[in-house]
């Protein structure tokens, strides 16, 4: 398969690092060779029709800070120009998310799909703006749309619930879907230290960013919840239909409270019809969304199995391309490799 | 009937075992225990909260009696309680927006009441954080109670942190 990797920052590194890692792997068991004819990074381009050498374009782009500097390649030039003029079955849209406006992630999934490439994408951006849009952009123009890292990181949290729980009918989801929050939490809880300097340490650790509020805010979750409305319960939903509380106002006295009564204060998200919503709730101790450190949890309330409850890691270069080579290996057998 | 106790037990090993089985002698279906090592009183003795069963207060006062003679010590005796209890937490200027004032309006509703609050005073200017529970004679009270002090929390500009589990 023909792939252009647009964005590369930690996750298109990380898949790349898994095309060069797992070559072998993905040939014999699933008969899949990747072949990636063009990575666009910010600074510019690298193609080869006849693909990249990866572990080369890796260490280039490790060294000199982009892959423009790959051999014969070009400084300047402009994702939207690579996505429709290359020749590739597929796109892998990893650029940085923008939660206002989508962009440039709308465009550039926009413009594969027009130029019927299928589409797969760990930006929130986009599908917290237009989910719809793109949704039937890809069934019109006959492609596929993968999106699975976008939601628990490492989690199949999408295609658990719309594959193999496909036969249930699902009736709300709750989970733990912030990796940075459940960190701060877990620390506050354990050490009953104030929340701002353990935020403080997590930036220093690269949990948390320098402006921690989409985070601590519950807006990143509330993405999630606005995805995982849309993709899995099939409620139209907007960011904005979310009621959110962050954590800020948790205290350290709070976080004792609840362990005194064998709870745990997590940043919640909870999907389902009538309801969209993210703020801290108690969490019995061994309950499946009880987890600890940067761990996501998701549980799922179903008619037919009642409760399935799956967790793991919610971040990481080389745990999300288990979501991103899983939504890769999804498309090549629908497509009856 | 549910009874909440407290017991203080000598440091040496055997003493949680030696309290608990004069409850399960005499019929009493233990529902919790929390240990809690790190809180010893300043005696050196350390708390331990159980919430048992008994079927009546026949049953409660053989209990009490066989605790007294293997000498084990209860601090507090528990209510009976009601049928749901249903944790939260507040965070806020829980006090100085009157929290007298929220305990009444919420043992207002019929068949609800506040068993329990524990309060962490903020240091000057902080807000305060709070553990209420709240007990009912049945599901819907308790619901009831918890959409009051939902409106309460809103009013008193209070954060609310509920269970995630369902009432």
């Amino acid at each position: 398969m023909r792939i252009a990797i647009i964005g590369f920052g930690n996750l298109g590194k990380g898949i790349c690092r898994a095309f060069v890692d797992k070559a072998e792997f993905l040939r014999n068991t699933h008969g899949l060779i990747p072949q990636v004819v063009a990575v666009v990074d910010e600074f510019g381009a690298a193609t080869d029709e006849k693909g990249l050498n990866l572990s080369q374009l890796l260490k280039t782009a490790e060294t000199t800070g982009t892959v423009a500097k790959y051999p014969r390649g070009k400084r300047g030039k402009l994702a939207r120009d690579v996505i429709e003029d290359v020749n590739a079955d597929l796109v892998f849209e990893l650029t940085p998310t923008n939660i206002r406006t989508g962009e440039p992630g709308i465009s550039h999934i926009k413009g594969a799909m027009q130029s019927g490439k299928h589409v797969i994408t760990s930006n929130k951006g986009p599908l917290v703006v237009a989910f719809r849009e793109l949704d039937n952009l890809a069934k019109r123009q006959g492609v596929e749309f993968r999106y699975s890292a976008s939601v628990g990181g490492a989690i199949p949290v999408i295609s658990l619930a719309r594959k193999l729980l496909g036969g249930n009918e699902i009736s709300e989801i709750r989970g733990v879907l912030n990796g940075t929050t459940n960190y701060i939490l877990t620390r506050m809880a354990a050490e009953g230290a104030p929340q701002d300097i353990i935020i403080r340490e997590a930036q220093e650790l690269g949990y948390a960013e320098k402006d921690p509020s989409l985070d601590i805010d519950g807006i990143d979750t509330a993405c999630k919840v606005t995805i995982l409305a849309n993709s899995v319960l099939g409620i139209n939903a907007k960011i904005r239909d979310v009621k959110r509380v962050g954590i800020r106002r948790i205290t350290p006295d709070a976080t004792r409270l609840a362990q005194e009564s064998g709870q745990t204060i997590k940043l919640v998200g909870i999907a389902k019809r009538g309801l969209l919503e993210v703020g801290p709730k108690l969490v019995p101790m061994g309950h499946p969304l009880a987890v600890s450190g940067t761990l996501n949890a998701v549980t799922f309330e179903l008619d037919l199995a009642r409760e399935i409850s799956i967790a793991g890691y919610g971040a990481g270069p080389k745990e999300t391309s288990s979501s991103l080579l899983g939504d890769l290996l999804d498309i090549h057998h629908t497509l009856g490799g | 009937m549910l009874v909440k106790m407290v017991m203080e037990l000598e440091d040496i090993p055997g003493q949680l075992i030696k309290s608990l089985e004069p409850i399960a002698r005499f019929g009493g279906n233990i529902k919790s225990i929390m240990h809690q090592r790190e809180r010893k009183t300043p005696l050196g003795r350390l708390p331990v909260m159980l919430i048992f069963e008994v079927r009546d207060k026949a049953m409660l006062k053989r209990i009490l009696a066989a605790l007294k003679e293997e000498g084990m010590r209860v601090t507090q005796l528990g209510e009976r309680e009601g049928e749901v209890r249903k944790i939260v937490l507040l965070v806020g200027h829980i006090v100085h927006t009157d929290i007298r004032d929220t305990i009444d309006q919420l043992n207002s509703i019929k068949g609800v009441m506040v068993s329990d609050l524990n309060l962490a005073v903020g240091s000057p200017g902080r807000e305060s954080s709070a553990r209420m529970t709240i007990t009912a004679d049945n599901k819907e009270q308790v619901g009831l109670a918890i959409s009051r002090l939902s409106n309460i929390a809103n009013n008193k500009k209070l954060l609310l942190v509920t269970s995630i589990e369902a009432v």
